[in-house]
């Protein structure tokens, strides 16, 4: 049976993300579990500090050299170059290990159809699964669709798949002694539609990325203003954590879309969540709902986030925020 | 400029259901796609800029219109409907088989589809569909702008955004980012009664020789239950604002957070 | 929403149309109804929406730009409306009353030369007829028309004329011949209000609907050409008649739609508002309160529709039907909104929500188009002339 792939990801500065390692991790233990070999490959201009990186949580890693990363839309190199070495491979992998990342996504929507195989969207958690209920021993897949509604168990009905996982589901728990990196076997490149990327423009910081925050302070319609961000994004600095919003926010210009969190943004599921003047509604909600704690301040008894939130605080923001930045200061001094 | 906005009518947001039998249950009155919408207006401001003309393209239970009428109240001139009993429960790898064979029976310089969906879409069908039918995929589009030949796409990145070229026919999955769509006029509504909605069939697309949908789905629901459920809510209210900060740092020290 | 007529009776397109305004409702108008009440202005932006949605152009003949709609998609979209803030609602409950002489004794010329513009929204259109000492006894309107030449010279003045002082044309009725029997006295004429001798003298403050704005409007020799009269000399009463058989159904659509904001409100209050360890919608009391109040609203929506249906249709008695919907509507909405303001008890009474403003709101439409007494005389009217 072939073994498990996982195919890294780099970020702007060269390097692994996070999210890569939180993979490898997972797909070391479904290997364990299945008795499946694993291996990682990193497609980049320039692979090998990624692939030393990755190789800490995987015992070898396939390292491609491709300068067309620079110039291209990563998905459709990557995938050209996986899939060709996936089918010239002694043991073509049965599975492939991908975070969910926009790039991730895209890759695994090639590889699906470049390799035929099907793919699981929005893995939440991993485990290994013995042959039954009609289906093969192999990875079975929880997610949590409908914004967390719902926890479902999914498996591949035959015996190949891509995973796409969800960031800060898995912690990341590197090797005892890390493995090595090969150099990827020259194969024919698969021929898929290449992008050019003709500019790549680096936007004003918002700070820390909500994706992988383990702590996110947001804020809604009640903040008011950009201003009031500013305020939201002091408590995030004193928490180590990522200032996030509501479409309301985003909509009024108060705040980048990449913050957004909800039904047209992102999901997030962070260990703690700090709700500010943020009604709650569906929209919202199933964006953050499965985050481990949540607090929210709203001036509004009746709002909905006061139905689920863990703690659930009457008062204006306004004056708890410079209050709770307070008595966080306090503590650390 | 002839555009193909690919639409998954789903059930509204809130209401998704699991039937008995693990699928989605699709009798919950569907609404166009959240993300679908976006696509849509951003492909009626092109033609209205560029000329041209959207149609409409749907994987779904037959007689689900009213999303597809919405749609074609919008603006969109046609709708083409593939609909077989056989794909009720299709994977995603079956639906991109699908739409990337019917859209081979359509002529048409661009493709739009929504970044994903909320009814547990994940976000690959649209690059699934562009591989296989050799177009290049520009996704996560704030702004779409073609040229002679070609589409320029600001696609939003980890750190900004980056600009993305690429030859027509192209596929391009955009987000909210492209702007608000618009409410469908009455007159659109009256006039979408005489649009054409195409119906097509497995075999009418060439597949029905094929092992898809949900016979053949390539990945299965093994299990669901409610998540654990998250406990009562501690309400705190009344207090002076100090006390209110107090009470939320004793929280999430309780609770290990801090 | 918690109501839905039975799905059969609607076509597909009503349907549609319904949905579309009900959308249109919640997300831009709702969000604007208290600001609208609070300030007492008249909200030009949801005008310009509405105009640009083409809603008021649903009355209006096809061929001028309209939707050719029927009466009961109007009544839809009145009501759709009126649900989230019943000034916007009377938006086009009043350029359908305003338009409604020209629709239905109008030349293809006037026709052609007013209609667009309407169907349009560009324009909007008032309807002239009520006066100081002329309201439920339409017949002693004062207003003089005096024929001179080719043209007319109007002097008076009218009173509690909806959007006498937005509308760019009045649709007025005046005295032609003092000395006809009361019906032939009066005359209908399009005037525009640009006219010379045209202003608006007073505007008063309401009890409720206090967005629209309600004009006196005086007439100082206004010049108005032959071809603005609509019909032959004398016409007059009988047109403003006819006209109030059609638009009264556009009240009682009104006033159920206010009906309904104000259950879905108090229906929405009962499950949070708690008291003594429950939901107050746990205690019988309310759960009678808000029975009677959905029983009221739906059998006010019902009898609407029917009598939409009738009038199309060209019965008979269409004047009884629309009679019997607008007396029953507005009655509904009054007790409707005032039970809605006893289910928020003390909160009710405060303009923090929204109960105690329908409930002002719906009192008018037990007032205008004809006091529901007077809808009571045509009701009693009809019945002894059918047993005659």
């Amino acid at each position: 049976m072939g073994g498990i792939w996982v195919v890294g990801e780099v970020d702007s500065a060269g390097a692994l993300t996070k999210l890569s390692g939180e993979a490898a991790t997972a797909a070391r233990a479904l290997g364990e579990a299945g008795s499946l070999d694993v291996r990682g490959v990193i497609v980049a201009a320039e692979p090998d500090g990624a692939a030393a990186s990755l190789a800490t949580f995987l015992p070898v890693v396939l390292a491609v050299r491709s300068p067309e990363t620079l110039e291209q839309t990563a998905a459709a190199v990557i995938a050209a170059r996986v899939a060709a070495l996936a089918a010239a491979a002694p043991e073509p992998p049965s599975y492939l290990v991908v975070g969910a990342t926009p790039d991730g996504r895209d890759l695994a929507g090639a590889l699906s159809a470049l390799l035929g195989v099907g793919v699981l969207v929005g893995a939440t958690g991993l485990a290994w699964g013995d042959a039954g209920d009609g289906v093969p021993a192999g990875p079975r897949v929880e997610m949590q669709p409908f914004g967390g509604r719902v926890v479902t168990t999914s498996a591949f009905t035959g015996d190949r798949g891509i995973i796409l996982l969800r960031s800060n589901m898995v912690v990341a728990e590197p090797l005892a002694a890390p493995g090595r990196v090969e150099a990827g076997a020259a194969v024919e490149v698969l021929d898929v539609a290449p992008v050019r990327v003709v500019e790549r423009v680096v936007a004003k910081s918002t700070g820390p990325s909500i994706d992988e925050a383990r702590v996110i302070v947001s804020g809604g319609r009640g903040v008011g203003g950009p201003e009031g961000f500013a305020g939201l994004g002091e408590l995030a600095g004193l928490l180590g954590g990522a200032v996030g919003a509501t479409r309301a926010a985003v909509d009024a210009g108060w705040v980048d879309y990449a913050i957004q969190i909800g039904q047209t943004g992102k999901t997030v599921k962070p260990a703690v969540y700090l709700a500010f003047g943020v009604s709650g509604a569906i929209q919202h909600k199933v964006g953050m709902q499965t985050a481990e704690t949540i607090v929210a301040v709203n001036r509004d008894p009746d709002a909905p986030i006061g139905e689920f939130a863990d703690l659930f605080v009457v008062a204006d923001l306004v004056a708890v925020v410079p209050a709770l930045a307070a008595a966080l200061r306090a503590r650390v001094g | 400029m002839r555009i193909v906005v690919l639409m998954k009518p789903v059930p509204d947001p809130g209401e998704e259901r699991l039937g008995a039998d693990g699928r989605l249950d699709r009798s919950v009155s569907a609404v166009i796609n959240g993300n679908d919408e976006y696509v849509l207006e951003a492909a009626l401001q092109l033609v209205e800029a560029h000329g041209g003309e959207v149609t409409l393209l749907s994987m779904a239970p037959a007689g689900m219109t009213d999303p597809v009428r919405k749609a074609l109240a919008m603006g969109a001139v046609r709708a083409v409907l593939v609909t077989d009993p056989a794909l009720a429960g299709a994977c995603a790898w079956s639906t991109a088989q699908v739409l990337a064979a019917a859209l081979r029976t359509l002529e048409y310089d661009l493709v739009l589809a929504g970044a994903d969906t909320s009814d547990g879409g994940g976000g690959v069908v649209g690059s699934a569909i562009a591989t296989l039918l050799h177009h290049p995929y520009l996704s996560h589009a704030r702004k779409i702008e073609p040229f002679e030949g070609g589409v320029r796409v600001e696609r939003i990145s980890a750190v900004g955004h980056d600009v993305l070229e690429a030859t027509l026919p192209a596929v391009v999955a955009g987000t909210q980012l492209l702007g608000e769509p618009r409410y469908p006029s009455l007159r659109g509504i009256m006039g979408a009664r005489s649009k054409e909605i195409a119906i097509r069939t497995l075999a009418e697309i060439g597949l029905d020789d094929r092992p898809l949908g949900g016979a053949h789905a390539t990945t299965t629901l093994l299990d669901t239950h409610a998540p654990a459920a998250r406990g009562s809510t501690r309400v705190v209210r009344d207090l002076d604002t100090a006390a209110a900060a107090a009470a939320i740092v004793d929280f999430l020290v309780e609770r290990r957070a801090l | 929403m918690t109501a839905a007529p039975a799905l059969g009776r609607l076509t597909d397109d009503q349907r549609a149309i319904r949905d579309a305004v009900r959308t249109l409702a919640r997300d831009r108008v709702a969000p604007r109804a208290a600001e609208i009440d609070r300030t007492a202005t008249f909200p030009e932006d949801l005008r310009l929406l509405l105009a640009e949605q083409g809603i008021l152009g649903l009355p209006f003949p096809e061929r001028f730009g309209g939707l050719g709609a029927d009466l009961l998609t109007v009544c839809l979209a009145i009501e759709a409306l009126s649900s989230a803030c019943a000034t916007t609602g009377l938006i086009l409950a009043v350029q359908e009353l305003g338009a409604l002489p020209l629709l239905l004794a109008g030349t293809e010329e006037q026709l052609a030369r007013f209609v667009p513009g309407l169907a349009a929204g560009s324009d909007l259109i008032a309807f002239a007829l009520t006066e100081a000492d002329a309201g439920s006894d339409a017949a002693a309107v004062r207003t003089r028309a005096v024929r001179d030449g080719e043209t007319y010279l109007i002097s008076g003045t009218k009173r509690f004329i909806s959007h006498g002082s937005v509308a760019s044309l009045v649709t007025v009725f005046a005295v032609t011949d003092p000395d006809a029997d009361r019906r032939r006295r009066l005359s209908a004429f399009v005037v525009e209000t640009t006219s010379p001798g045209f202003s608006v003298s007073r505007l008063e403050h309401k009890m409720g609907i206090r967005g629209s704005p309600t004009a006196e409007l005086a007439f100082d020799d206004v010049r108005v050409p032959v071809a603005n009269r609509i019909g032959a000399d004398g016409d007059g009463f009988g047109l403003a008649m006819r006209t109030l058989d059609r638009s009264r159904p556009g009240i009682a659509a009104q006033a159920v739609g206010i009906a309904q904001g104000a259950l879905d409100a108090a229906a929405a209050y009962a499950g949070q508002r708690r008291q003594f360890g429950k939901s107050i919608g746990e205690f019988q009391l309310v759960q009678g309160l808000l029975a009677d109040m959905d029983a009221r609203t739906e059998a006010a929506r019902q009898l609407l529709y029917t009598a939409c249906e009738e009038i199309e249709r060209g019965a008979p008695d269409a004047g009884r039907w629309s009679a019997l919907c607008k007396l029953v509507a507005g009655d509904a909405a009054m007790a409707v909104t005032t039970d809605a303001v006893q289910v928020f008890g003390g909160y009710g009474y405060l303009d923090d929500f929204p109960v105690e403003r329908m409930m002002r709101d719906a009192k008018i439409t037990q007032l205008y188009e004809g006091t529901q007494q007077i809808q009571r005389l045509v009701i009693a009217r009809a019945l002894l002339a059918r047993d005659a």
